[in-house]
């Protein structure tokens, strides 16, 4: 019951929100669409609440040997606590902050986007996995286009769509591979396959997981998805769109675990995606760009730990990265209003926005991953477990520690850093100062990331680790201090290029805005992918037009010679035939109403006028021999029909 | 009850022709609706009175001697598939002679001509014996000749004889075939259950040259690459619910008389062709959806989506062909999705060519430049696009999903490297509608589109009926799916 109503009540209720938040008059549309959004997304953050304490399943036969599972309790429920409850900030900050002109769809598919993310949260075989998938997929496309009067959003949305979609072909592969070897396409069926099998399941696992996830070379999609309002990103970065493809790495990780290259592949992509994240998120002058930038390589980390054999570690690192994230966005979103722009040179707004900046160094230290806070501990289970598998990998995500460390101080400067007195004058006020919502909004996610900092205590992660039925990795002892001196030494660069005045933004120009821009992926899938498609489609339409259907013309135009020829004879035996047929049943309907059957009459002689018809229609088709038969033999069809219902 | 629903229409559209001189365009269309709405009940009849679980592959059977010499009877019956198949049939009719047209004053005749082809479309998909399967085969094309002559755009008459003259060498190439399967009986039975028992020409030499001419002849219609030519040229100049009705309900002729003709009646031949005919459907899946993203004309592309859908539906049949025992849930399952796309592609590009009517009678014009901007001027006719195309790129909880889902995780099971290369096709129709979407109704509105009128109420009406079903396919597929399988599970031996 709960596993069901979970993702039904807000995809439902969502829906009918952005159907008809748009009646609601502007003046009380904040307040009406507002409260509803919350309301439904507090209704929701209760089932998952139940989730987490009761354990329900259901189904949904669909006919065919399929059938749709869901299953809450474990590790889905705290999934689903933790996507409603961020979601729940969210949603209440953006009916506070984003524009009332369209505020109702904006909401409303927020709150489906919730909905469908929770489907894939409970998805308990890979039909529901995929249904979740791509509902996900199209309820983000329809909120990054959200602006959709700006060209370029749909065309930003429809990137992150496609994208998403090609990796999603991944889990239907997994699907195909399962059933053919089972019969069913469970969760649990997944651990009966072996050999090839299972690893096209793998293979299309990963796939998936590094589309949604945007790992390398997945990731320029994230940067195209910044078209969406301020909200969209928050709720897309932390819990879901993106955490869709770690979580279902989390959830089929264990069981991919025989296929050999399973581990060192997930390693190799989630460790490079870290480190080149890393580098992007240092050079990017776009505040949600950077944060875009880090996010992906946060995930990287999470699929390093599902890689090593960690999939619990994964996902209480996707738990506090959830959180942070979410508000870091939310803070850039204050940033930007106050600002008009996302260009993190012209921010510095620490003295301006004093409660925005306190909550946002709070998340931003989070991202740094600096002790107490729960998501240190989690980046230093990573690292062990990392290390677990070969110590210089542990030292790899040690450098992608420190590099996080690096830009997560440098948001913080840039963004809600204090005024440089060589830096540019201050802004003329007044700055829209974020509402008490919205501030109450960052404050719970603010919050919930220091709650998290219990992790640190031995008994309670423990507990949670065997709640969860994971194991942890037992740390060597140069792992916390190397990994600390890196953190260190990444946020003291920055700062001290900051004191001495050389924390700009990137220069607008060479090298480093193409390496800022995602190292130049986009580009390469530009012209790798994108355009020759494209020029492929339309040569193909050219081809198609021009050469395939040439044979046909070609064809044609011998017929039409050779009706011509034929012609002139034919066409005169056609006109008597044509002239017969209808010339007998006129004479039928003279038997007729010489009987006096005048009903009988009437239909006869109708018949009789739509066979002259057919007759005239024959004649105006100069087409050839086979064509003229053809159509009185058909008109000769219908007439005998006639005759038959006639006389029953 | 079969008989009735192929005659009424027949019937009414003699009555329409005859009695409807003076009716305005509206009266003849209500009349129309009156009509089709007979054969759809007796669908609904049909289905309800219909036997899933009985062993017998054929119900509701009827029987008349016709040339008993040679084996020809009126012999009529459905199976799960011919059911599903009508019901689509039945519905898209309804929807389409509903749906405003442009009748040029005629709008008798151009009911009539749209009664006859229902007509002629059920008795196909009820027909039980080859030769009756093959005149109305034959008779489809000439209502459809008509429909696209007379009422069609500026260069009807070309393309609509493009149509007739290509798709009647296809039905050439197919009555040799049915001919030579009608023969090698003994005695002589054109009856499809008889055929289908004896498999007879199972070790037969010529068997494979009989296989080739039939698929040819239900290739042309379906159509597959590269047979598809005629497919845009007819589609374009074709009145749009002339289009629902081609793309909807002929096309699947095709389809189906492949699962009736060479998979039923040709199993040893069928198998040892069906990695070919596998190749050839992914080809159009792949070919079909790249020509219609490179098209800028809105007609044009709906219709090269066409050879992409019916693409997944020859693969899943040919999966399901492709060996005659073993992995007998997942041919099932490729058939079933078959069907069931077959279906779903009915109601869907049904419903899309129903709205480009709808977008021509406000603009005439279809080139996709000429578009954007319109989400807020014509919210209703954009939802409804917006919904057909999700539905139409197989968004799950939609119909088009549950095909497409069902005939690749059924295939990949017995040609795992076509489905998987099959599903690239798949993004690419992602693409291809997002991307006409947006070049619809986001962006920047035109100027001369601001005062575009939304939906009417007739319209509303027939695309919220068709869309309606999109919906419940798409959410609770059973009904559909346990139709379709009880045919499915008997013709896979499973």
């Amino acid at each position: 019951m709960i596993a069901w109503s979970l993702p039904l009540v807000p995809m439902v209720a969502g829906l009918a929100m952005a159907a008809t938040g748009g009646r609601v008059p502007e003046g009380r549309r904040r307040r009406v669409v507002g409260a509803t959004g919350v309301a439904v997304m507090f209704v929701t953050l209760v089932l998952a609440g139940g989730a987490v304490v009761v354990e329900s399943s259901g189904s949904h036969d669909v006919g065919g040997g399929l059938a749709l599972h869901v299953a809450a309790g474990g590790l889905p429920g705290w999934a689903a606590l933790l996507v409603s409850g961020v979601a729940t900030a969210v949603v209440a900050w953006a009916a506070a902050h984003e524009d009332v002109d369209g505020l109702g769809s904006l909401l409303g598919l927020l709150v489906a986007f919730v909905g469908a993310m929770l489907l894939l949260v409970v998805a308990d075989d890979l039909v529901t996995l995929v249904v979740g998938w791509e509902l996900v997929g199209i309820a983000s496309w329809a909120l990054i286009g959200h602006r959709w009067r700006d060209p370029s959003a749909p065309a930003a949305a429809a990137h992150a769509y496609n994208a998403t979609r090609f990796g999603g072909l991944g889990i239907v592969l997994a699907a195909g591979a399962t059933f053919a070897a089972t019969g069913t396409v469970a969760f649990d069926a997944i651990r009966l396959l072996d050999g090839a099998a299972l690893g096209v399941v793998a293979a299309g696992i990963l796939l998936a997981a590094a589309s949604k996830s945007a790992l390398v070379p997945f990731s320029p999609w994230l940067f195209s998805a910044m078209a969406g309002p301020t909200a969209v990103s928050a709720l897309l970065h932390s819990s879901t769109m993106v955490a869709a493809g770690a979580y279902a790495l989390v959830r089929l990780g264990p069981a991919l675990e025989p296929v050999g290259w399973f581990g060192p592949v997930a390693i190799a992509v989630g460790l490079v995606t870290a480190l080149a994240g890393g580098v992007v998120a240092l050079l990017q002058g776009h505040a949600k760009k950077l944060l875009a930038a880090s996010t992906s390589a946060q995930y990287g980390l999470m699929v390093v730990a599902v890689g090593a054999g960690y999939p619990v570690v994964a996902f209480l690192h996707l738990a506090a990265h959830a959180l942070l994230k979410a508000h870091l966005f939310l803070s850039a979103g204050v940033a930007r209003e106050a600002v008009g722009s996302h260009d993190l040179a012209r921010m510095r707004l620490g003295n301006q926005l004093r409660s925005t900046a306190w909550l946002a160094a709070v998340a931003a230290l989070a991202l740094a991953a600096s002790p107490p806070l729960g998501a240190a501990w989690t980046k230093e289970e990573v690292l062990a477990a990392a290390a677990h598998d070969a110590v210089w990998i542990g030292l790899a995500v040690a450098v992608a520690g420190g590099l996080s460390a690096a830009y997560a101080t440098r948001y913080h400067l840039l963004a809600f850093g204090g005024r440089r007195h060589d830096g540019p004058s201050p802004r003329p006020a007044p700055l829209r100062r974020p509402t008490g919502v919205e501030v109450a909004a960052m404050a719970a996610l603010g919050m919930g990331t220091v709650a998290l900092s219990v992790l640190w205590v031995p008994s309670v992660h423990e507990a949670v680790v065997a709640g969860l039925d994971g194991e942890l990795p037992t740390p060597a002892a140069w792992e916390l201090p190397t990994s600390l001196a890196l953190v260190a030494l990444g946020a003291y660069v920055v700062w001290s290029r900051d004191r001495s005045g050389r924390l700009g933004h990137v220069p607008a120009v060479g090298r480093a805005r193409a390496l800022a821009d995602w190292l130049g992926l986009p580009t390469l899938t530009r012209h790798v992918v994108v355009t020759p498609t494209l020029a492929l489609a339309h040569a193909l339409a050219q081809v198609d037009d021009r050469v395939v259907d040439a044979g046909v013309r070609g064809v044609a135009r011998t017929a039409t010679r050779v009706s011509d020829l034929l012609g002139r004879r034919v066409e005169w035996s056609v006109d008597r035939v044509v002239a017969a047929m209808a010339g007998g049943v006129s004479r039928l309907a003279d038997v007729f109403s010489r009987d006096g059957e005048r009903a009988v009459d009437a239909v006869v002689a109708g018949v009789a006028r739509v066979v002259e018809r057919g007759g005239r229609d024959v004649r105006r088709l100069q087409t050839g021999f086979v064509h003229h038969q053809y159509v009185v033999v058909a008109v000769g069809v219908v007439v005998v029909l006639a005759a038959a219902i006639l006389g029953r | 009850m079969l008989t009735t629903a192929i005659l009424v229409p027949l019937l009414g559209a003699v009555a329409v022709a005859v009695l409807g001189r003076r009716w305005s365009d509206g009266v003849a269309r209500a009349v129309g609706v009156g009509v089709t709405i007979v054969p759809l009940a007796l669908v609904v009849a049909a289905w309800a009175a219909f036997d899933r679980s009985s062993p017998e592959l054929f119900q509701l059977v009827t029987e008349v001697d016709w040339i008993p010499t040679l084996g020809v009877g009126y012999r009529v019956g459905v199976d799960g598939i011919a059911l599903a198949v009508a019901g689509v049939t039945a519905v898209v009719f309804t929807a389409a002679v509903a749906h405003p047209a442009e009748t040029r004053g005629i709008a008798h005749q151009y009911v009539a001509w749209f009664l006859f082809l229902e007509s002629a479309s059920l008795g196909l998909f009820f027909a039980l014996d080859l030769v009756l399967f093959y005149v109305f085969f034959d008779l489809s094309l000439v209502g459809m000749y008509f429909l696209v002559s007379r009422w069609g755009h500026d260069d009807a008459e070309r393309a609509a004889l493009k149509f007739f003259l290509y798709t009647f060498l296809g039905s050439l190439s197919l009555l040799v075939g049915i001919i030579a399967l009608g023969l090698s009986m003994d005695p002589i039975t054109f009856d499809m259950r008889a055929i289908i028992d004896a498999q007879p020409l199972a070790a037969a030499g010529h068997a494979m040259v009989v296989l080739v001419l039939v698929l040819v002849g239900l290739g042309i219609k379906t159509p597959v690459v590269p047979f598809h030519t005629w497919l845009p040229a007819a589609h374009v100049e074709a009145p749009a619910t002339a289009s629902a009705v081609l793309a909807g309900v002929l096309l699947k002729m095709g389809t189906f008389g492949l699962i009736r003709i060479p998979y039923a009646m040709m199993r040893e031949t069928f198998a040892d062709a069906a990695v070919v005919v596998g190749i050839v459907a992914v080809i159009s899946i792949l070919y079909g959806a790249l020509v219609a993203l490179g098209q800028g004309d809105l007609k044009r592309r709906i219709a090269y989506t066409s050879v992409n859908h019916m693409g997944y539906v020859v693969l899943g049949v040919a999966a399901a062909g492709s060996v005659l025992t073993g992995d007998e849930a997942a041919r099932g399952l490729a058939l079933t999705g078959a069907t069931v796309q077959m279906v779903a592609h009915g109601l869907i590009t049904g419903a899309l060519f129903l709205l480009t009517g709808s977008i021509w009678r406000r603009t005439h014009d279809f080139d996709l430049d000429h578009y954007g901007g319109l989400l807020a001027t014509v919210p209703l006719l954009a939802g409804a696009t917006i919904l057909a195309s999700f539905a139409s790129l197989g968004l799950p909880g939609l119909a088009g999903f549950v095909g497409e889902f069902q005939i690749f995780v059924g295939t990949f099971a017995v040609l795992p490297v076509l489905a998987g290369i099959g599903l690239l096709g798949i993004v690419i129709t992602a693409a291809l509608f997002l991307q006409l979407l947006q070049r619809l109704f986001l962006g920047e509105l035109p100027e001369d589109l601001a005062t575009m009128p939304d939906l009417d109420p007739v319209e509303r009406t027939t695309l919220a009926g068709l869309l309606a079903l999109v919906v419940l396919i798409g959410v609770a597929p059973r009904f559909l799916v346990d139709t379709a399988n009880a045919a499915a599970s008997i013709l896979v031996g499973g």
